[in-house]
């Protein structure tokens, strides 16, 4: 197990390489003088772009430019962002909680109502609760986040004044920009609790619903999907009919027996799904207001900022291969029948 | 007739087949294609159904004034009629605007879905964006499958290195968010539909890609291959004719599920303002458009309701009916799902 581990984390670096490799390879579209930009720390240096393009091998071949490159951020140096006017790492140190906040929060609702909707749809195979879930689940998944956001917007926000946008209330928004509240997390939840201020938890959990609600109804059809049909295979499997032979309740059946079974494939789609939630919510975040990573990088990636697009990419290819190796490692204590070898 | 034809099993037409029944008995797929059917016609009649609101520049393309359109485009006999079905001229698809104001007015007779904010008609909008959504869909999951048919085919045709090679840049493509991807892509390439659905085939082939040559490479191992090799086939006989043909069953299936993401990826991107040009026929663009009204309209949020209510949900019911079917395709297709 621990050399599975050693091992998959040595390959990791080979992937983020790769990936800036590809993402690099990209910006050869571009004149000597855009990616000159992406080199710049300040608005300053941004003026003087020849001496940028003499000094970081601009105008030579692909690999002295990617070795260049590679060397600036190996000293943690991942560019200058247009859009934020400020170094890419100290944006994405700002904006991270707020984005982790939010996918923390997005990630067990839809999990948990994915587990649910599929459960009672396999236990009730073919009746009329099976047809609804899936019809139910079917309209989500054809719905694009941001058109979801954009309803529940209108209705919940506009007409029933509901939750607000935003991460908090205005007033607490002021109050943090004052200062008054000591920033420990980023988190806007746990920061309340570290406070000792409630009303700041609170805010922040109201402003929540409405990203949740999207997010669960859109995402949630996936699990629902991959439960129901791996739970009816295991309904079908000898050692179901052996519960039930021996007279267990139902109900135990089909909770102990069968979905602790089923839900393994769960696993690997759970783990994708937080991964790319960072990128799943880059909608809510610009659609509901929340200054995390999506509300720059969008706008980013409109006005071609590099440095932020490669800083993303980058960020979320990492957290996209770490979700892949927690969800192999978790396979292997779930299921010990798969060995790591 | 006699006993040796009574003898002989008839052959079955397609609309036979067990597969096609299972599909035709599924109240969902009947519902989707009820969908589609309707899409589809909209997007093909969409001249004849805006004959009397097409922009000038549409109508000086066409060839016609104004106050012929109508009766012309709604006329099969007319040679016209057919051409602006089939091949209608590019600043057809433009959004004709009615005044420059950032207001947008309810609907109204002449304008029954209403103007979003720029004098955009909405049922103009509606109408031809069918024809760009079947057009991104459809054209972007061949192009996809193209490129997936060459780099899974070249995999698991000739292995050993170039398999591994491939197979490793399917990864890093595939541990790349697509929307952050694509929207690089789309941002290099710079602002026009066939740009943004360029982009969209680049980052979507590496699942097609993988799917295909984990098929190719069950099929190769098949005796019948080796007894078509035997027979002296030569490599592309055997890829085209064998191998391919029995293999690609899974990668139609995923696309027939995949269109619907496909046309969700490109609105969104019309959503951010990486699609097709301001003013073009594009659904997430026309949502775009509304952005401003939902979340300040000045104290009456629903007042303004028909400039994203439209447009969102000709995007969702066409992503439902490509979905619906899909499903469908793949559980009439798929002899586990029975």
């Amino acid at each position: 197990m621990t050399t599975f581990i050693v091992r998959r984390l040595l390959q990791l670096p080979v992937v983020l390489l790769a990936i800036s490799l590809v993402i690099f390879g990209m910006m050869q579209f571009l004149s000597p003088t855009e990616r000159a930009a992406t080199y710049a720390k300040s608005e300053q240096q941004a003026q003087h772009l020849d001496a940028i393009i003499r000094q970081y091998n601009l105008d030579k071949g692909f690999l002295v430019q990617y070795g260049t490159w590679l060397k600036q951020v190996l000293h943690g140096n991942l560019g200058f962002s247009k859009q934020s006017h400020e170094p890419v790492l100290t944006t994405i140190r700002k904006r991270l909680p707020v984005s982790a906040e939010l996918a923390l929060y997005l990630f067990f609702p839809t999990l948990a109502f994915g587990i649910w909707m599929g459960t009672m749809a396999a236990i009730h195979r073919d009746k009329l609760i099976d047809q609804i879930v899936r019809v139910f689940a079917i309209i989500g998944w054809s719905l694009p986040t941001y058109v979801m956001a954009i309803w529940l917007l209108a209705v919940l926000f506009g007409q029933l004044h509901c939750c607000g946008i935003g991460r908090v209330d205005d007033a607490i928004a002021v109050q943090i920009a004052e200062g008054k509240l000591k920033t420990y997390t980023g988190m806007i939840t746990l920061d309340g609790i570290l406070n000792g201020r409630w009303d700041v938890t609170l805010s922040g959990l109201k402003h929540l619903v409405m990203p949740v609600i999207t997010y669960t109804f859109v995402a949630s059809a996936q699990i629902m999907r991959v439960l129901r049909s791996s739970m009816l295979d295991v309904l079908n499997s000898d050692y179901v009919r052996t519960a039930r032979a021996k007279g267990l309740p139902e109900s135990v059946v089909n909770i102990k027996h069968a979905r602790r079974n089923a839900i393994i494939p769960i696993i690997t789609i759970a783990g994708l799904m937080f991964a790319f939630l960072l990128e799943g919510s880059f909608f809510i975040e610009i659609i509901f207001n929340f200054h995390g990573l999506g509300q720059w990088s969008v706008p980013a990636a409109v006005q071609l900022d590099f440095p932020a697009v490669i800083g993303i990419a980058l960020l979320v290819g990492f957290s996209v291969s770490v979700a892949n190796l927690i969800v192999d490692i978790l396979y292997g204590i779930v299921d010990p029948r798969i060995s790591f070898q | 007739m006699s006993s040796a034809d009574a003898l002989k099993p008839r052959q079955e037409r397609w609309y036979q087949s067990k597969r096609f029944r299972r599909f035709r008995r599924n109240p969902l797929a009947v519902v989707g294609v009820v969908i589609l059917v309707f899409f589809a016609t909209m997007a093909l009649m969409a001249p004849s159904l805006t004959a009397d609101r097409l922009g000038r520049a549409c109508l000086r393309d066409l060839g016609l004034g104004r106050s012929q359109a109508r009766a012309v485009l709604h006329s099969p006999l007319n040679a016209h009629f057919w051409r602006a079905m089939f091949a209608p001229p590019k600043s057809c698809y433009s959004i004709p605007r009615v005044g420059y104001s950032p207001r947008p007015k309810p609907p109204s007779k002449k304008y029954p879905m209403g103007i979003a904010s720029g004098g955009y008609d909405i049922f103009y909008g509606i109408v031809w964006g069918a024809r760009t959504s079947f057009y991104i869909g459809v054209l972007v999951v061949g192009v996809v499958m193209l490129i997936a048919t060459a780099v899974g085919g070249a995999a698991g045709l000739f292995g050993g290195w170039l398999d591994n090679l491939l197979m490793r840049l399917v990864d890093v493509v595939y541990s790349i968010p697509s929307l952050v991807l694509a929207m690089v892509f789309a941002s290099i390439f710079g602002r026009g539909l066939t740009k943004t659905m360029i982009a969209i085939a680049l980052v979507a082939w590496p699942i097609y890609a993988r799917m295909l040559r984990g098929n190719i490479l069950q099929v190769k191992a098949q005796d019948y291959i080796s007894a078509a090799h035997a027979l002296g086939a030569g490599n592309l006989r055997l890829f085209f004719k064998h191998i391919l043909p029995n293999s690609i069953g899974p990668m139609i299936i995923l696309a027939s599920l995949d269109i619907g993401a496909i046309v969700i990826t490109a609105s969104t991107l019309a959503f951010l303002g990486l699609g097709a040009d301001v003013g073009y026929a594009d659904w997430g663009q026309m949502i775009s458009f509304a952005r401003s009204w939902i979340s300040n309209p000045g104290g009456e949020p629903l007042k303004y309701w028909f400039v994203w209510f439209w447009p969102s949900m000709a995007i969702a019911m066409f992503v439902l009916g490509w979905n619906l079917m899909g499903d469908a395709v793949r559980d009439a297709l798929d002899p586990r799902s029975q």
